[in-house]
């Protein structure tokens, strides 16, 4: 194929060109457009999802669900109350700061569940100091602050503040998870937030047929690593340009965020760490001094200081990639010596740097997961079903073609024309969607079928009707069609009805087979209906016809 | 070709006997289901599914010896043609929330040591913590309620009248519980896929109904002054060829699905062949007739015609 005819858009628009061409000299004037239109939208389809199913290279345009490919799908319960406390204990510790720093004695300051902490005992002559502070750091619309009794405060979470807070460590641990699955190399993963109360994490991993190495991945605590950085470039190629595209012995790449939005950048790093995660006591966001903006401050235990301090005195003016599973978070430039403490500046907002302290601080994940459902279809169970599925679908559908041709004859034809174009807009649609073709789909487009069929029988028996009853061939098709209309979108709508609430049963088998119900319900109108009722017109306008096979 | 040339059946005079048959059908269903219990599949009921293809016929005897090292309850049958080398072993319990698949784990693991002359080539599993699987029940019966619910409301609101929403709604709940009674008698599960199953032949049910009511709206309005029960029984005669074509093509592919569709998809083709049966039929000699006796109610309550005006 030549390579222009490669963007399908093209492809298509110089098919529909030919076919408008060819319809305006075979076809009579009132069929000319609704030729071409019908017949451009059927040739979308087709080249919407050419090719279908994948070859060894080349992926299918039609998506696979784990039931038929084989794969692993784990539905995960994030334990937002972790997160929770964390942010509490957090909270108790600047309180405690502050309090030492202004010289307030305090008899308590602790947590009291997961939400909400209580300052107890304050000295009498320093309660309104004591409240100034907490004033300044506990506002709304975040904190809420009462005082209970005589120098006793209590610091609650707002319920927006604690769905903030929930919301945030989901979609955290969606992201670490993300990193982690992308070491695995499987195409098309799918993570995402879960569940009624949005807490649980749905990964599928389509194709993935080992199991224990997947699991291991996922649930690994995070790898972090400070490194020093060689060389880095916009592409692998031009970043081993120098070593001849070969990456040295000690060193290895690693690719992180470019300046650029979308544009990742590569990194040549020493395999041998500065420091790993190990060495690292605490962690926490804060504000840079000097050019306020967001940074993130850090401290080493005494063996790591120790080695930071050496690497680091050896390489100021070069760079330090901070590598968090086997991805580059940072790497800032080294001003100066660091020792046991150090900072982490970036472009970072607030947040960014909320996160990425909070990453270093708990080896990535800010709240456990804990597994609610696990699914791993084999491959050879899954080949047995897609073979199984297509055997069904095309017996299914060879009964029908064999029926509809001996019960009426050349209409039968039309129908089955009708039925094809069905199918292709199903899958048409199936493929630009990129929807997922689950077992049970493939029993969706099976019954669509059937309900193709039904439409058309429904039409079928009403000319038949209207021919007993003395119509002209061309009054009886009027008539047939118009009067079954408001029945067609009668059943069609029920049947939506059912498969729209079909859809709430989020991913899985049965969205699928929703998914391949509704749109095969919605192609089937416009086939069995407007295609078929076109091909009547068009066949008896050719024979002036004064009697119809049906 | 042509079956039915303008048949003209007495479908009303012959609904006693039949919803004999109905209530026959649903209390043995009802009677089952609670003696017996319904069979939850592993979504439902929470627990662990393994599918373990062999390289050889597995024996279940050694396979059951291999499990019942590891692990108790567990219930072990053969899966899939025989050909295929599958067996299903499913566990009451998973391996706990740190790990929900050690006991499966382990129960392949067993497998590997005590069964060693048999390896196993693939292995499937589902597992099934009990929080989702309470949470997917309780959607499961909400989901159907509310799908039954809209479909009711929509009828009601197409045709003018609740008597044609209720009378196809009473239909619907015929036909599930006919085909739920029929699943837990022949032993299948209920599982997600036949759930998608049920709520689509409701779907189907209704689509049968409304063919019918459509035509009676269409003949109500030519024939005002002819009874209600006559317009209705040529009503269902004028589409009866519609009716069993239509419910008959619709039947062979769902037959091929049950005969060609492979193990997973057993259940959910199981209840689409008896749905589809159910619910053609319960078009007829349920729907149908309910309107008939609503009609004839209001008739002698009120002594007057003005019924049909309702409808």
């Amino acid at each position: 194929m030549p390579p222009a005819l490669q963007n399908p858009f093209l492809l298509w628009f110089l098919l529909s060109v030919a076919l408008a061409v060819l319809c305006y000299f075979t076809m009579r004037r009132e069929l000319r457009v609704r030729a071409t239109l019908y017949g451009s939208f059927l040739l979308a389809c087709i080249v919407a999802m050419w090719p279908p199913y994948g070859k060894d290279d080349t992926p299918g345009k039609i998506h696979l669900g784990l039931d038929l490919k084989g794969g692993i799908h784990l539905v995960l319960q994030v334990v937002t109350d972790d997160a929770l406390n964390a942010t509490v204990d957090d909270a108790v510790s600047a309180a405690r700061t502050q309090a030492t720093a202004k010289g307030i004695t305090v008899g308590a300051i602790h947590r009291l569940d997961a939400t909400s902490f209580t300052v107890e005992g304050v000295e009498p002559a320093r309660v309104k100091d004591m409240r100034d502070i907490l004033h300044d750091y506990f506002r709304s619309p975040e904190w809420d602050l009462r005082e209970p009794g005589e120098a006793r405060f209590l610091v609650k979470m707002t319920d927006s503040y604690v769905n903030q807070v929930r919301d945030r460590t989901v979609k955290e641990a969606i992201r670490t998870l993300e990193r982690r699955v992308n070491q695995l190399g499987v195409a098309e993963p799918i993570i995402a937030q879960h569940g009624a109360r949005g807490d649980q994490i749905l990964v599928q991993l389509p194709g993935v047929t080992d199991v224990e190495q997947a699991k291991r991945v996922i649930s690994t605590t995070a790898q972090l690593s400070l490194q020093m950085v060689e060389d880095s470039a916009g592409s692998r190629e031009s970043l081993l340009d120098k070593t001849q595209g070969k990456v040295p012995d000690n060193m290895e790449v690693v690719q992180g965020p470019g300046r650029e939005p979308g544009q990742p950048e590569f990194y040549l790093v020493r395999k041998e760490a500065v420091i790993t995660g190990r060495d690292l006591k605490n962690a926490r966001a804060g504000v840079d001094g000097q050019t306020n903006s967001p940074d993130v401050n850090f401290s080493l235990n005494p063996v790591g200081a120790d080695k930071f301090k050496r690497e680091t005195g050896r390489s100021v003016g070069k760079r330090l990639a901070i590598v968090l599973d086997h991805s580059v978070i940072s790497a800032p430039t080294i001003h100066s010596q660091i020792g046991a403490e150090g900072q982490i500046t970036g472009r970072f907002s607030t947040q960014e740097a909320d996160e990425l302290a909070k990453n270093l601080r708990a080896g990535a994940l800010p709240a456990t997961l804990k597994y609610l459902q696990q699914l791993t279809v084999g491959a050879s169970l899954g080949r047995d079903s897609i073979r199984q599925g297509i055997v069904a679908a095309g017996m299914g559908m060879a009964f029908l073609a064999i029926f509809m041709i001996l019960y009426y004859r050349l209409s039968g034809v039309n129908a089955i024309v009708a039925l094809a174009a069905n199918l292709l807009i199903l899958l048409g649609a199936m493929a630009y969607t990129g929807a997922t073709l689950t077992l049970p789909g493939i029993a969706g487009v099976i019954l669509t079928v059937g309900v193709g069929v039904d439409t058309n029988v429904l039409v079928f028996e009403r000319i038949r009707e209207e021919l007993r009853n003395g119509k002209t061939v061309k009054a009886a098709i009027n008539n047939g069609f118009d009067r079954v209309w408001m029945t067609i979108l009668d059943t069609h709508a029920t049947a939506l009805i059912a498969a729209a609430f079909l859809f709430q049963f989020g991913t899985g088998p049965v969205k699928g087979f929703a998914v391949t119900l509704v749109m095969g319900l919605i192609a089937n109108i416009f086939a069995s209906y407007f295609v078929s009722r076109f091909i009547f017109e068009w066949v008896l306008g050719h024979r002036k016809a004064a009697t119809l096979s049906i | 070709m042509e079956f039915l040339k303008n048949p003209n059946y007495d479908f009303l005079g012959k609904t006693k006997i039949l919803l004999g048959v109905s209530i026959a059908l649903i209390v043995a269903g009802i009677a089952y289901i609670s003696s017996r219990g319904v069979r939850y599949g592993v979504e439902f009921s929470g627990g662990t599914q393994l599918i373990a293809t062999f390289q050889n016929r597995p024996e279940v005897d050694k396979v059951r010896a291999a499990v019942d090292k590891v692990t108790s309850g567990a219930v072990i049958q053969t899966y899939d043609e025989p050909s295929k080398n599958r067996v299903l072993i499913r566990l009451p319990h998973t391996g706990g929330e740190g790990d929900l698949s050690s006991s499966a784990d382990a129960v392949l693991k067993s497998l590997a040591t005590s069964y060693p002359e048999n390896k196993v080539v693939d292995s499937s599993t589902e597992i099934v913590g009990p929080i989702v699987g309470a949470e997917l029940r309780r959607k499961a019966i909400q989901l159907t309620v509310f799908g039954l619910l809209f479909q009711l409301l929509y009828i009601a609101f197409r045709f003018g009248g609740a008597v044609w929403g209720t009378a196809a709604t009473i239909a619907v709940f015929h036909d599930v519980l006919i085909t739920l009674g029929l699943l837990a008698i022949f032993g299948y599960e209920i599982t997600l896929n036949v759930i998608a199953a049920l709520l689509t032949l409701v779907g189907y049910s209704q689509n049968d109904t409304i063919v019918i009511f459509d035509r009676v709206r269409e003949n109500l309005k030519q024939r005002r002054k002819e009874p209600l029960a006559k317009i209705i029984n040529d009503s269902v005669n004028q589409t009866l060829s519609r009716t069993i074509i239509s419910s008959g093509t619709t039947f062979l592919t769902v037959l091929a699905l049950y005969l060609f569709g492979g193990e997973v998809l057993r259940g959910f083709a199981f209840a689409m062949v008896i749905g589809i049966i159910v619910g053609t039929y319960s078009t007829i000699y349920i729907a149908s007739p309910i309107v008939v006796w609503w009609d004839n109610f209001r008739k002698r309550r009120r002594g007057a015609p003005a019924a049909r005006a309702a409808l």
